[in-house]
């Protein structure tokens, strides 16, 4: 095997840094709660457990905890039967959305947007050479699920993510299904967020239709431009939101 | 290997055939063809056939061994007129722990998922071990609340509603396994039935990357192009870059291929595995 370079090594070798780890938990934790995936009262897992599970040490949680705790996501109960618990935020959701989407920058949102056109066009050009009258079936359920969710920003949210990972495991890649599930982790918030405006859901519906259509006709490059375009349009206005915030 | 991947898929054979993307192209005639391992002899067919066949039934038989245990545990509870709880399946643990060790690594998952409903204290359930970063098996914990995980429903995967609607054993994938291991995977399924009813299925998951190890070597000494392909005609395996584990091969019906014998399909010979939904091309 060839020996990576000085530099690469450099990279490989890196320490991760634990400040991004922490920070990273806590939003995915944070979203979670805003989501509703965490239910208000909740206890959540023991510390060693939890970190265990989520593959950071407990150093790092305990960090993510105390972030949570002072965005009044999380209270801490001592004693017997005590430990961290969920406190659902109150205010209408589109507000606390909006003050998640504030710890965004444009550029960040845009890079986000671009990382995730990347993939989703890539899983798309690749399903559509791919899929088979199985993968073709999961996807129209999912494209309804969708559909019916109209009103429901988190149903939405939940059934759109959930339809890009399925493009993506059609594409047969587990490194693009991955990649899918990430983004949903780290941003699965703020696309809930774009997802409450009515009519970026109406034309979600129709580009969905219209990327399935082109995957079920074996058309790669149309299914790759279709969900290049989906991803593009929620981002853009995730963009205008942010720029409409008040700093 | 002389039928090629057809420019279009069966499902739109009748329409436009100008489409790029991987996977489309016709293979390249100057292509070197199966490179067959220099060193070892030949083998036959019937030998590849076999060695994928082989490999499976092991798997197959530690997947027996869950489903009779769940079936004891399940018809057990039923006797006293309860239904079995997530607690009485813990006692599969033992047998999930050992296999995952015994079979360890062409085994990567092993367990009882539970019909949905069928449980006294769950709406549903896996009792589900896989080996973990460090290699020590963990149960998998998922969020199946439907009103929150977008996963909840995993009546719909081919290992769970092949055996629970045609009450036979089944190989599902290769597939994207993103309920449990984020994986390129089989899944070698059985359904559990007790008095009748369906209670669930045993199952253990095949990482791709391992079957092809078992299979790679005969596969290599095969003289000609040669692939595995499921009932679908998905690749998972193959001793040529032409065709790569994940694509489809167009053109053949692996479905129509009988259980023992060649089978003829437009050049290409087809055997299938054993009683297994897999067929060895080659030609």
């Amino acid at each position: 095997m060839e020996r990576l370079s000085g530099g690469a090594h450099l990279g490989v070798f890196a320490p991760v840094q634990n400040q991004a780890r922490v920070g990273a938990v806590a939003r995915r934790l944070g979203d979670a709660i805003e989501l509703g995936l965490l239910a208000d009262g909740e206890q959540l897992p023991g510390e060693a457990d939890l970190a265990a599970r989520l593959g950071v040490s407990t150093v790092t949680l305990r960090g993510a905890l105390v972030a949570l705790r002072e965005q009044g996501l999380l209270e801490t109960r001592r004693g017997r039967g005590g430990g961290s618990f969920v406190t659902a935020p109150s205010g209408p959701p589109a507000e606390r959305l909006r003050t998640r989407l504030a710890e965004y920058g444009v550029e960040e949102l845009r890079d986000l947007g671009d990382h995730h056109a990347a993939v989703s066009g890539a899983a798309s050009l690749l399903a559509a050479c791919r899929t088979d009258e199985d993968g073709l079936a999961r996807l129209r359920r999912l494209e309804e699920e969708f559909a019916a969710a109209a009103g429901d920003a988190a149903a939405l949210a939940r059934a759109d993510r959930r339809l890009h990972v399925e493009v993506a495991a059609a594409a047969q890649s587990p490194r693009l299904t991955r990649e899918e599930i990430r983004f949903q982790t780290e941003s699965g918030a703020l696309l809930c967020l774009a997802l409450s405006e009515d009519d970026l859901a109406g034309a979600a519906v129709r580009q969905h239709r219209s990327l399935l259509a082109a995957v079920e006709a074996g058309d790669g490059q149309g299914a790759r431009a279709l969900a290049e375009e989906h991803v593009r349009a929620a981002v853009d206005r995730l963009v205008d939101l942010r720029l409409h915030l008040p700093d | 290997m002389t039928v090629q991947h057809s420019p279009a898929s069966p499902r739109t054979a009748a329409r436009s055939t100008a489409r790029g993307g991987p996977g489309r192209t016709p293979a390249d005639p100057a292509a070197p063809a199966a490179a067959a391992d220099p060193g070892a002899a030949a083998a036959t067919a019937e030998e590849a056939v076999a060695r994928v066949r082989d490999t499976l039934e092991r798997v197959f038989a530690a997947v027996e061994r869950t489903r009779e245990a769940a079936e004891r545990i399940v018809g057990g509870a039923r006797a006293v007129g309860a239904a079995p709880s997530t607690a009485d399946l813990a006692a599969l643990r033992p047998l999930l722990l050992r296999q995952l060790a015994e079979h360890a690594p062409l085994i990567s998952g092993a367990g009882f998922v539970a019909e949905p409903g069928s449980l006294a204290d769950a709406p549903a359930w896996l009792e589900w071990w896989q080996p973990g970063p460090d290699g020590a098996p963990r149960p998998l914990r998922l969020h199946l609340d439907p009103d929150r995980s977008a996963y909840a429903d995993y009546t719909h995967w081919d290992w769970f509603a092949i055996p629970r609607t045609t009450g036979q054993r089944a190989v599902s994938g290769p597939y994207v396994d993103y309920l449990c291991s984020d994986e390129y995977s089989l899944t070698l399924a059985a359904p559990v039935t007790v008095g009748g009813e369906f209670a669930g299925i045993a199952a253990a998951d095949v990482y791709l990357r391992h079957f092809e190890a078992a299979v790679r070597p005969v596969l290599r000494r095969l003289p000609a192009p040669a692939c595995l392909v499921n009932a679908r005609g998905r690749i998972a395996a193959s001793n040529t870059a032409r065709h790569v584990a994940g694509s489809l091969l167009r053109g053949v019906d692996p479905a129509a291929v009988p259980e023992t014998g060649a089978h003829r399909q437009g050049g290409l010979e087809l055997r299938r595995c054993g009683t297994l939904p897999l067929v060895l091309v080659t030609g």
